[in-house]
């Protein structure tokens, strides 16, 4: 499974899974999502948990994983697809999940974990009430799908005679259900008549992803609390109050997040353009540091070298985890510095100002296939807001590259650049199954 | 590149004077330049403030430090909303709590009414496309003297012909800012060589580093970042080195930038030529003179001898 590939796809490619009223379904990605999944079908189906991955997207790995036979997975690996399954159908807008479960039906599966997940869905969703009542024939069809039609309406009719827990019942319907109660009063509601232009939830009950700070006006102390604490530190606010403060917030920010155990060498930009001016003065280095902050938490060998004349620091300019940004800017001769240790992952954070000399960077990544270097190298822009104009500052158009701006973009970032190596491989697995078991979510 | 002393003419002395490594954005070569600092001259955003446009054509200038002497920048402009905004055709040398008037200031925007007032202190330089003929029109009182070169220039560039310098310094100033960030100031910096595509644009020498970092907002995005993105060159495809490890990669680029550094040094204009060099005013020691000949021109303050501030620059 080629992880950073499928990780921008699953970011970046947001066309609608699309069923049409004949049935037919449409995806123009879907050997993408079969390889992956045949490859790796845990990876495939934890990578839909990292934030920032698109809802369609996320529809595509459940319905590709509940359309695929788990033969030969062990009880380890179902188990963690099934609380994937469960994490995606509740994490999804309900109508996201139905057409998945629809497209289920055309595709003909009917899998034991399917069943599972379609009962689950239909019965256990905690707005399953209002969901019932505005999308019925939908979820008719995939209950009956999932039990098949007789055998469903065999249940429905044994509930409406009022069966609560008949073996033949129990057998058919009750033992893919947590809380028979509650399922046989679904059941019912159902098969009961509906009610015209009942409107249907929009909301996921348990969304996946972090919620965002979405501030009106971006200044440079309100893009997360590391950055604008390092902001007061730049321009020589008290350490003694903003230096144990800034620790307690970075140690918030990677709560919970396992050790990477690969070798990360971080070319840092410490440039004048990285300390901007007037009223946006600070902005991007301080979001730069922050993110220099939270690798060191959690890399097990980060090297930083820093890109900059970094020796002559402006008055008031104190760095913090390293020097004061000023000068000018030689990407190129930091990824060769960066490489020479032979790291796992090169990860280079930059405004995208690249004045010694523009063009080196390029040609520098150009030639390292050549050169025999293999390591991944990707590159971080810090950006002042989402809407910055980067038509001029892509100092290596063949870099995979994506910007950040905010402390929350670090909980997609980080996956994003680890995914690029083995060790952050394994690393994205761990944490994606640790907000699985509830450590974090 | 290591040394500027062919740049200047005698008696000039340019010894202590060091380049340093290009940066370039664009068609915009920038050489940062360190040297000797003369320290106590006022400089142009702190020290030295806009007081008053008197009338068309008429700018007041104050400097209101309590001691030292200001240095009035070369083409110094300032532009404020709704009012007539205004650029000097001469540096000058202002004594401290001096208010002087300059009567042979020139309008840049036709047609739009008002006088600029003290409160919005943003400046900017002329482009380096005006400069030779503003300084050529220095002393005379027409404030309507460069609309012409103003309306040439908007009609060179595809926007409409007018006397308004605004449609390039305010509507196109977002991509002209720019400038100040893909090239970047280097610590103890005073001065810089500029070159556009590829050919000498101005040199800019300030009496230290700070003077100069408040000047270089208004030198690489307005006075050489006009011609700069008027001049953006399309990105070419990365053309890989030929290179078969990382060893010899490093060695590829060490060789390739020292080529680079040598082509700049050839952009320089070649030494000697009919160079004058005619005093304007002087305050104390300090001599402020007009430099004309072998295609540049252009204004310097010297003490002694040794340049304390200079802007040279092309003459087309």
């Amino acid at each position: 499974m080629d992880t950073p590939t499928l990780l921008t796809h699953f970011r970046t490619h947001d066309t609608p899974l699309v069923l049409s009223r004949g049935g037919d379904l449409a995806w123009d990605d879907a050997e993408l999502h079969r390889a992956a999944q045949v490859s790796d079908p845990e990876g495939y189906a934890l990578l839909a948990l990292v934030p920032g991955v698109l809802p369609w997207q996320r529809a595509r790995v459940l319905l590709t994983t509940l359309a695929t036979s788990q033969n030969g997975l062990d009880d380890r690996t179902r188990a963690t697809l099934a609380k994937v399954t469960r994490a995606l159908m509740f994490g999804l807008p309900p109508g996201y999940t139905v057409t998945a479960l629809l497209a289920l039906r055309r595709l003909r599966a009917n899998h034991k974990h399917t069943t599972r997940a379609i009962v689950a869905f239909v019965l256990e969703h905690p707005d399953a009430a209002a969901l019932i009542e505005a999308r019925r024939p939908a979820l008719v069809d995939c209950f009956e799908h999932a039990l098949g039609k007789a055998t469903a309406r065999g249940c429905a009719r044994s509930i409406r005679e009022g069966d609560t827990g008949s073996d033949r019942l129990r057998r058919s319907l009750l033992r893919f259900t947590s809380d028979p109660a509650v399922a046989i009063e679904r059941v019912r509601a159902l098969y009961a008549p509906g009610t015209y232009g009942a409107v249907a939830p929009q909301e996921a009950p348990a969304p996946l992803d972090p919620v965002r700070e979405h501030p009106p006006v971006v200044t440079p102390t309100n893009r997360g609390d590391i950055a604008a604490t390092l902001v007061h530190l730049f321009m020589g606010g008290p350490a003694a109050e903003l230096r144990p403060a800034l620790a307690g917030y970075v140690a918030e920010a990677t709560r919970g997040l396992p050790r990477m155990a690969g070798g990360v060498a971080l070319v840092l930009d410490t440039s004048g353009s990285m300390r901007g001016y007037g009223e946006r003065e600070w902005a991007l280095m301080s979001q730069a540091t922050a993110l220099r902050l939270v690798l060191a938490e959690l890399c097990d060998r980060l090297t930083v070298i820093e890109s900059g004349d970094a020796g002559a620091a402006p008055a008031g300019s104190t760095g913090v985890g390293g020097a004061a940004p000023g000068g000018a800017t030689d990407l190129a001769s930091g990824l060769l510095d960066a490489l020479d240790g032979g790291p796992d992952l090169v990860v280079i954070v930059t405004d995208g100002y690249e004045n010694v000399l523009p063009g080196d960077l390029a040609r520098v990544v150009a030639t390292l296939p050549r050169a025999g270097v293999t390591t991944p190298v990707v590159l971080c822009q810090a950006t002042f807001t989402r809407g910055d104009d980067l038509t001029l500052r892509d100092p290596a158009p063949g870099l995979p590259r994506q910007p950040f701006w905010h402390q929350d973009d670090f909980a997609g970032l980080l996956p994003w650049m680890f995914g690029h190596c083995g060790p952050g491989r394994d690393w994205i697995r761990t944490t994606m199954t640790s907000r699985l078991e509830g450590a974090r979510t | 590149m290591t040394t500027l002393d062919t740049l200047l003419p005698a008696p000039l002395d340019l010894d202590g004077y060091r380049v340093g490594t290009p940066q370039r954005a664009g068609a915009l070569t920038m050489v940062p330049i360190h040297g000797p600092e003369r320290p106590g001259i006022v400089p142009p955003r702190s020290g030295l403030k806009l007081k008053r446009v008197v009338g068309y054509g008429q700018v007041e200038l104050h400097n209101g430090a309590r001691e030292g002497v200001a240095i009035v920048p070369l083409h110094l402009g300032y532009i404020q909303d709704a009012a007539q905004n205004h650029a000097l055709c001469s540096a000058a040398l202002l004594a401290a709590g001096q208010t002087r008037r300059f009567d042979d200031a020139c309008c840049v925007q036709s047609g739009q009414g008002g006088y600029l007032e003290g409160r919005d202190q943003w400046f900017f330089v002329l482009p380096l496309e005006l400069r030779a003929r503003a300084l050529r029109l220095r002393g005379r009182h027409d404030y309507a003297k460069l609309w012409p070169d103003i309306t040439q220039l908007n009609r060179a560039y595809g926007l409409p012909s007018r006397g308004h310098l605004e449609q390039i310094l305010s509507r196109k100033r977002a991509t002209l800012t720019q400038f100040q960030s893909r090239l970047e100031l280097v610590p103890g910096q005073l001065g810089a060589l500029f070159f556009v595509g590829g050919t000498f644009a101005g040199l800019e020498l300030a009496p230290d580093a700070g003077y100069f970092a408040e000047m270089w907002m208004a030198l690489v995005c307005f006075a050489y970042g006009v011609a700069a993105w008027h001049a953006e060159p399309e990105r070419a495809a990365a053309r890989p080195y030929d290179a078969g490890s990382l060893a010899e990669l490093r060695a590829e680029l060490a060789r390739d930038r020292a080529a680079r550094l040598a082509e700049v040094a050839s952009w320089l204009p070649a030494p000697g030529g009919d160079v004058r060099m005619v005093e304007e005013e002087r305050y104390l020691d300090l001599r402020l003179s007009t430099v004309t000949g072998d295609g540049l021109t252009g204004q310097v303050v010297a003490e002694h001898g040794r340049p304390v501030y200079a802007s040279v620059f092309a003459d087309r």
